[in-house]
């Protein structure tokens, strides 16, 4: 192997800040041992620079890429995919150091020491991405085209009806007794309790009241809602006939608008204890107010929130909102509304920008958010995915996969992450289930990369990794040593981390490539 | 297994701190399992001992190793060289590999960097729990497979004491009645007459009581003739 690096620095990300010596990075990596090409492009990110890099590539023999551009995790897989396509380069032979968002932005005050660390940075980055491996994945086919939704609302049907018509064979899993036609989608009433096997080849263990089955699947879509159900909710006693937001939008919807005086409050519980402030379905609650607005001006409608998110084109309808005459009332989580139906309903709460108690008397109350759904933790525990702290499963990069968990071949939509507005929640059914099939169709699934491996030598077979791994791919095998699967390691690096004997690493994140980069990092030179 | 817990490292530290050279040894049998003395340990340690003895202003090296089991000669002898080249071994075994080394090498100063604590088991991943005492008389088919020696405070053999409450220990609330668990799976085997039946006094001269135990298996020892023919092979 070569262990010639080849740094492209892009002057569009790492002189956006304005902080950093963009020519003499340059100057560093080019003196750097290692480097067989230093080079600065502007727009990492377009088919021409990539052409240049490429070309460059070839001609300085280099075998390894190292990319300074703007955040990791912004820099698009497909344009290394291009780039390691045109290059002929194996695609684990690249680095991306973020010299912007790890240097430039934290100490724009200091250029100085900015630039410093960005090129002990860069220097770092260098050792690692010399010292890094080749690696291979390895294809397995898929035994099915079976793709299983979780859950029969909004989003599970609409993701169930996307799959099915791209020719998937396509189940939807819901507890209820809910029955639904869908044409090409078939239905249990069910529940999953365990999965084994790992992307492209899932097998669901399911329940349906004492008979237990398997079902095989390729992908699998976790549409499980929000909890909708009314039971509990603080002030359902004092404002009895509260209902949920999405009845209002309905309502809406079919021309109905309420009379009088309506209030749309953020969340069921105002004290924030059931329900993360963020999970209000802010811009539905605004198309509300402002179709109730249109329709009948006599009606009064009050937004009472602890932070309004109306983001992006949503800040449009804020002020269109404002602008129609709706009443924010932006209140203290610390001291929530009161509800009071003695003489008819009312609620009394301190207006935060006014600073004065204002006391409403009001004719309907719709909430807009809910609590997640109390299933989302059997059901992340039967797959094995992650939940977000609020209660929802947890989606990928908001990026690159607002609607992929992090598990492949598993997808998430709707409210099952947080409280979604109904035309939301169908827009990712309708994303997730399109991803899924589009898994599902590939017929064939890669695994392996950036996976752990046991030097058997070394391991005691102690199970530490086996009863560590939360997917479950360490096992003892024939030898009486720990091995790991392949297909069902996810490369998440605990059972390095804990094997008490050493005996497991992390490809791609070996010690010799993680100390040394820290030693080079740490000293701020080789 | 042995399950063994690293001392402070303040005290190791201290133990350590009059010599020059440190060598530390670790084991990959059971203080690996109970991730207190394995390779990763052993490196965890050197690491943090050499940042501490720079920053205390001593002039120290350390260097870490790690064998498959420090109770046996054999293993340790695999590394005699860095022993006989240390001021002083750390061990980072349990007590039985500590005094292995010393036995082998009475002239090096053997210290212990873990406090070895029991024969127990590992519950799950991070929790290990006392199962035995090695009183060396064996009597759990008379109590459903549970140890009422090591499980009960008191070493009760004939059912709980007036402290037991709700299946919990009156020593300390956060452990469990042995008696109750004996109790509860004797019913569950439907040998509750069990309960009813006297456990005599138990003979404690198998146990350390009875000073220490050395067991001897004269059909598994070398012949003299065995011993000679080694000798004169090496
Ligand atoms: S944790 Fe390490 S030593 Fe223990 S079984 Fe796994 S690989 Fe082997
Ligand atoms: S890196 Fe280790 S713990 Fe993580 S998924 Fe792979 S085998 Fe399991
Ligand atoms: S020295 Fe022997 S008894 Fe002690 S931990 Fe190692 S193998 Fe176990
Ligand atoms: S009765 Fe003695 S040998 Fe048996 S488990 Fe208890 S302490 Fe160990």
């Amino acid at each position: 192997m070569k262990r010639r690096v080849q740094v492209v620095i892009c002057r569009t990300c790492s002189g956006a800040a304005d902080v950093l010596d963009v020519d003499r990075l340059l100057r560093v990596a080019s003196d750097a041992p290692y480097v067989g090409s230093a080079v600065i492009v502007n727009y990492a990110c377009n088919k021409k620079s990539i052409s240049e890099i490429v070309d460059d590539a070839k001609s300085k023999e280099v075998d390894r890429l190292l990319l300074v551009p703007c955040s990791k995790k912004d820099v698009s897989p497909t344009l290394f995919q291009a780039y390691v396509k045109k290059a002929k380069m194996n695609e684990f032979l690249m680095e991306t150091v973020d010299l912007v968002g790890e240097a430039a932005l934290p100490h724009r005050d200091d250029p100085a020491r900015a630039q410093a660390k960005a090129e002990a940075k860069l220097l770092a980055a260098i050792a690692r991405t010399a010292l890094l491996e080749p690696l291979h994945k390895i294809t397995e086919d898929m035994r099915t085209k079976n793709v299983v939704v979780i859950g029969a609302g909004v989003a599970g049907v609409e993701a169930a009806t996307t799959a099915a018509n791209l020719g998937m064979h396509t189940i939807i899993i819901e507890k209820s007794e809910k029955k639904l036609k869908v044409p090409g989608v078939m239905m249990t009433k069910s529940r999953v309790i365990s999965t084994e096997g790992h992307a492209g080849n899932y097998s669901l263990s399911i329940e349906a009241g004492e008979k237990r089955e398997t079902l095989e699947c390729a992908a699998v879509v976790v549409a499980s809602g929000g909890d909708w159900s009314d039971a509990e909710r603080r002030f359902i006693d004092a404002a009895p006939d509260s209902k949920p937001l999405y009845q209002l939008d309905r309502d809406v919807s079919e021309g109905k608008t309420p009379d009088g005086t309506v209030i749309i409050i953020d969340t069921p519980d105002p004290e924030g204890a059931r329900t993360a402030a963020q999970d209000f379905a802010w811009e539905e609650a605004l198309d509300c107010a402002i179709e109730i607005r249109k329709k009948s001006p006599a009606t009064e409608v009050y937004l009472l929130f602890q932070e309004m998110r109306a983001m992006g084109l949503a800040e449009l309808a804020y002020k269109e909102a404002a602008g129609l005459g709706v009443t924010f009332v932006r209140y203290d989580a610390k001291r929530p509304p009161e509800f009071d139906s003695e003489d008819g309903n009312r609620v009394t709460v301190l207006d935060m920008a006014q600073d004065e108690t204002l006391s409403i008397a009001f004719d309907a109350l719709y909430y807009a958010s809910v609590s997640p759904n109390p299933d989302n933790i059997a059901i992340a525990d039967a797959l094995r995915i992650p939940m977000s702290p609020s209660g929802g499963i947890r989606r990928g990069s908001i990026q690159r996969g607002p609607v992929t968990t992090l598990r492949p071949g598993i997808f998430v939509c709707g409210s099952a992450k947080f409280p979604k507005s109904e035309g939301m929640a169908r827009l990712e059914g309708r994303a997730a289930g399109l991803l899924a099939a589009q898994f599902a169709a590939a017929g064939e699934v890669e695994s392996g990369g950036s996976v752990a491996e046991v030097a058997p030598e070394k391991c005691s077979a102690c199970l530490t990794c086996v009863r560590t791994c939360p997917y479950e791919a360490p096992f003892i095998g024939v030898a009486g040593k720990a091995e790991i699967a392949i297909q069902m390691c996810q490369g998440c690096g605990m059972c390095a981390g804990i094997c008490p004997s050493k005996a497991i690493e992390l490809h791609h994140f070996t010690d010799e490539q993680l100390l040394t980069e820290a030693a080079v990092y740490l000293r701020g030179d080789f | 297994m042995i399950i063994a817990e690293r001392k402070p490292l303040g005290e190791i530290a201290m133990m350590v701190a009059p010599h020059e050279k440190v060598t530390v040894i670790g084991c990959r049998s059971c203080v690996a399992i109970c991730l207190a003395g394995g390779e990763k340990e052993v490196d965890t340690l050197v690491s943090a001992m050499k940042l501490k003895s720079m920053n205390e202003g001593r002039t120290q090296y350390f260097d870490g190793f790690v064998l498959e089991r420090q109770c046996e000669k054999e293993w340790v002898k695999e590394v005699e060289d860095k022993i006989l080249a240390a001021d002083v071994v750390l061990s980072m075994s349990c007590s039985l590999g500590a005094q292995t080394i010393g036995d082998l090498y009475p002239e090096k100063i053997v210290v212990p960097g873990l406090n070895t604590a029991m024969f127990g088991v590992p519950e799950e991943q991070g929790v290990w729990s006392e199962k035995c005492l090695g009183c060396g008389d064996c009597i759990i088919h008379t109590t459903g497979g549970i140890c009422p020696i090591a499980r009960c405070a008191k070493s009760m053999l004939n059912g709980p004491c007036g402290g037991s409450s709700n299946g919990h220990c009156e020593v300390n609330l956060e452990i469990e009645c042995a008696w109750y668990a004996i109790y509860e799976r004797l019913k569950l085997q439907d040998r509750l007459d069990l309960m009813d039946t006297v456990r005599p006094p138990k003979e404690w001269s198998t146990s350390h009581s009875g000073g220490r135990r050395v067991i001897v298996r004269e059909d598994a020892k070398l012949t003299p003739h065995q011993i000679r023919g080694k000798e004169a092979s090496l």
